[in-house]
């Protein structure tokens, strides 16, 4: 009892509690948004005083459409019980009963590799806004390597990433130079890069040695068989899910143990927390500033490459452009996720099941995208103002242990 | 109201939106009832899948998704649904998802979506697919493409004989063939007109290469804003173009365009727009005073008839190519005056494109 007690208050304080009512809000806010927009409801809402019957229907109305609305959203994102009970009956359809999980740990796979990147810079009481564009340039760099050489396999692949890390390095370095040695701020910096980058995708694409051969669009050549990561239960499966979402938990892992067991990681959180104590302590802020920048490029650019090698097998003019940008999504994941590698996990999982819902919901209830990319980020509001939801639920005053600023501000 | 009383408002708001939630939340979860799966018998889904443009990105994801529309205002037992992705990567599973739903026909935009539709084509050979743009094999699959190089061959002529200063100019949103083979008709069009006329109008903005301009290679040089979304880029253009004296502009770059009306209506009257795609007078009426016309492309009309050759089982696979002849492509007025000598002289222009006695190659008539 007093084991469960102290489990209950271990829960109570950790952030785990608020995000789940976060949660909770979101899907509420979600709610309303189907009501105000589903016509069916409105006009139910509408002639609600024309009958004995009308809040009755109203409400039965609103409730089956938004149960059908979530509903879909769930068997769409993780899994839906009636196929699964199918398949377990008969043992047959499993591809279909294991399609939505697969698509959630694609999507979640680049995501939690750039959130990471960010999250680490984050730590360290710096913004990389360029996740997106160094995701891009690896991106392109690790699709020249790996559409154009012809070697084996166990060559290629690791050459191929290693290429798209290259591309985030570098691309990470410039700002992280120029914040270090001439303090140039790194959120102009690296927001402008992605300019650079989304410009310099639609020339590589467009020029020779990249574009599609007999090709006059912007797409580029196809990544050779071995360099990409292939589908965790064979090609003939209809399961993307594949290897990167390996490369993703390893950099789970080393992220954790970089952060929290490594002398560097101390180094970037101290930097993050008080970058004067920092300095006083005899922690080199130009070293601190270089290595966040570079480790942060390259995670984005591994995120970048592991996207086209697990799921599209080239890139085209949307790489990553607009809402396809995992780098701009990265930086709310890791916000939801505290900076911290285990909860950016979790957060990149929720963001990819939502998307990945929110597209079955739109298939079978006919109701946009869009409403899953609101109650995203209405989650992430949610989280962001912890205040609001401990008095939403009425959860006593905590300690302070919840939501630490990502970063000191924007004139340190 | 002072402070504890305002404290203890929010609180009891709190409370209440906390225990709503819960229980809505628990009881939508738990009641949600399965009436809503509109898979009734008689009906027949056409599905269409964009790319990340949307169906309302006013071009041709919006103009199929129009087509899907049209074609159940006409056969009533048409379902009409779509799927937008947000990136290449929902491609695949988008149209995956389509093909369980059980449509009967699926529409996919775009030449980004040729790999994938080629790929559930050849899986899945009785389902009816058709393409925008683009070119599948497969007896289950109808390739749309469209010619629009002759509609925008009308388009030069007409903002040539309409410009005052002798200039007109043009601009792309990215060196593509789709973008790129209006720009080479807009240039054909114009040297046209002064090989008739014997005028010596300029244009700005596309100098085509050697060698005729296919759906599949259209090169030469020109302006570009490398985007089809950047409305302020598109007026910075076109009052460049517009203080090299040119009057009339014609953006082949989406809703960039726009910008270019923008800049029109900035430097007054006697400027005008060429617009693009899908009529101007109709998804932007507000703006209809600066347009001298709509180069367009028939997405519209040509995925209205697959549709319905599909519901009725007349489908064929096979390649649709759009032409002046066809209607897959034409000049619309717009809402700028054209006197009726010019319409008229347009409208026999057309009829010898149509019948390939006129040469929409730009090369044919060497610019002076």
């Amino acid at each position: 009892m007093r084991r469960l007690l102290r489990w209950w208050r271990g829960l109570y304080e950790s952030p785990v509690l608020l995000t789940a009512f976060a949660v909770v809000l979101g899907l509420v806010v979600g709610m309303f948004v189907i009501i105000f927009t589903t016509t069916p409801v409105l006009d139910a809402w509408r002639s609600v005083l024309n009958s004995w019957g009308g809040p009755g229907h109203a409400l039965k109305t609103t409730l089956d459409h938004v149960g059908a609305a979530y509903r879909a959203m769930f068997n769409g994102a993780i899994i839906d019980p009636s196929t699964l009970w199918h398949s377990l009956n008969t043992g047959q359809g499993w591809t279909q009963t294991l399609t939505p999980l697969s698509e959630t740990l694609t999507y979640a796979t680049p995501l939690t590799i750039a959130s990471i990147g960010v999250g680490i810079t984050f730590q360290t009481g710096l913004f990389n806004i360029g996740a997106n564009g160094q995701a891009i340039i690896g991106g392109i760099i690790g699709v020249a390597i790996g559409s154009s050489l012809h070697l084996p396999t166990i060559i290629l692949m690791p050459l191929t990433l290693l290429a798209g890390i290259a591309g985030g390095i570098i691309t990470g370095a410039i700002p992280g130079l120029l914040k270090a040695f001439t303090g140039a701020h790194e959120v102009i910096v690296t927001l402008m890069f992605n300019y650079v980058a989304n410009l310099s995708l639609i020339f590589a694409l467009l020029s020779t040695p990249l574009q599609q051969p007999g090709q006059g669009n912007d797409i580029s050549r196809t990544l050779r068989p071995g360099a990409l990561l292939s589908p965790l239960f064979g090609t003939t499966s209809g399961l993307r899910v594949n290897w990167g979402l390996f490369i993703a938990a390893a950099i789970v892992v080393l992220a954790w143990w970089f952060l929290e067991r490594s002398s560097l990681g101390f180094e970037f959180r101290v930097s993050g927390a008080n970058p004067h104590a920092a300095r006083v302590s005899g922690i080199n802020p130009r070293k601190v500033t270089i290595y966040a920048f570079l480790i942060s490029g390259g995670l984005a650019g591994l995120a970048g490459i592991t996207q086209v090698a697990g799921t599209t097998h080239y890139i085209d003019g949307g790489f990553l452009v607009g809402s396809a940008g995992i780098g701009f999504t990265a930086i709310t994941v890791s916000l939801l996720g505290r900076n911290r590698p285990i909860g950016i996990m979790w957060g990149a999982l929720l963001f990819a099941a939502l998307g990945v819902g929110g597209r079955a919901m739109q298939a079978t209830t006919g109701i946009p995208l869009d409403l899953a990319t609101i109650i995203q980020y209405a989650i992430v509001l949610f989280i962001a103002t912890p205040v609001l939801v401990e008095e939403i639920f009425r959860m006593r005053a905590r300690s302070a242990g919840g939501l630490q600023l990502a970063s000191q501000g924007w004139n340190t | 109201m002072h402070k504890g009383d305002k404290a203890c408002v929010s609180r009891r708001l709190g409370t209440w939106i906390g225990t709503a939630s819960l229980v809505l939340g628990t009881m939508t979860v738990g009641l949600g009832a399965t009436a809503l799966s509109a898979s009734a018998s008689g009906q027949f889904k056409a599905c269409v899948v964009t790319d990340t443009g949307g169906i309302n990105d006013k071009s041709f994801n919006q103009s199929a998704y129009n087509g899907l529309l049209d074609a159940a205002k006409v056969d009533t037992s048409i379902v009409p649904s779509y799927l937008s992705s947000t990136s290449s990567a929902d491609y695949a599973p988008n149209i995956q998802s389509f093909i369980s739903q059980g449509c009967g026909i699926i529409v996919t935009v775009g030449f980004l979506m040729q790999n994938d539709t080629q790929a559930a084509a050849t899986a899945n050979p009785n389902q009816k697919f058709a393409i925008v743009d683009s070119n599948v094999t497969g007896s289950n699959v109808l390739s749309l493409n469209y010619m629009t190089n002759q509609g925008a061959f009308l388009g030069g002529y007409l903002a040539a004989a309409s410009s005052k200063h002798g200039v007109v100019a043009t601009y792309g949103g990215i060196n593509i063939t789709p973008v790129t083979i209006y720009m080479n008709g807009f240039v054909a069009g114009v040297r046209y007109y002064n090989k008739m006329n014997h005028k010596h109008v300029k244009v700005l903005g596309w100098t085509p290469a050697k060698g005729t301009c296919t759906l599949a290679k259209c090169d030469g040089k020109g302006t570009f804003v490398n985007s089809f979304t950047d409305q302020t880029a598109g007026k910075t253009i076109t009052a460049a173009d517009f203080a090299a004296k040119a009057d009339v502009v014609f953006p082949v770059a989406g809703s960039v365009g726009l910008g270019s009306i923008a800049a029109a209506k900035q430097a007054g009257k006697g400027h005008s727009v060429l617009w693009v795609d899908s009529n101007g007078c109709l998804t932007d009426a507000a703006d209809c005073k600066w347009l001298i016309g709509t180069v367009a492309k028939g997405v519209e009309p040509s995925v209205r008839d697959a549709v319905l050759a599909a519901a009725k089982g007349t489908f064929q696979g096979g390649t649709y190519l759009g032409t002046l002849k066809n209607q897959g492509t034409a000049l619309e007025y717009g809402g700028i005056m054209v006197p009726a000598s010019l319409k008229k002289a347009i409208a026999k222009i057309t009829v010898g494109v149509s019948t390939g006695k006129i040469s929409v190659n730009p090369n044919n008539y060497p610019a002076k």
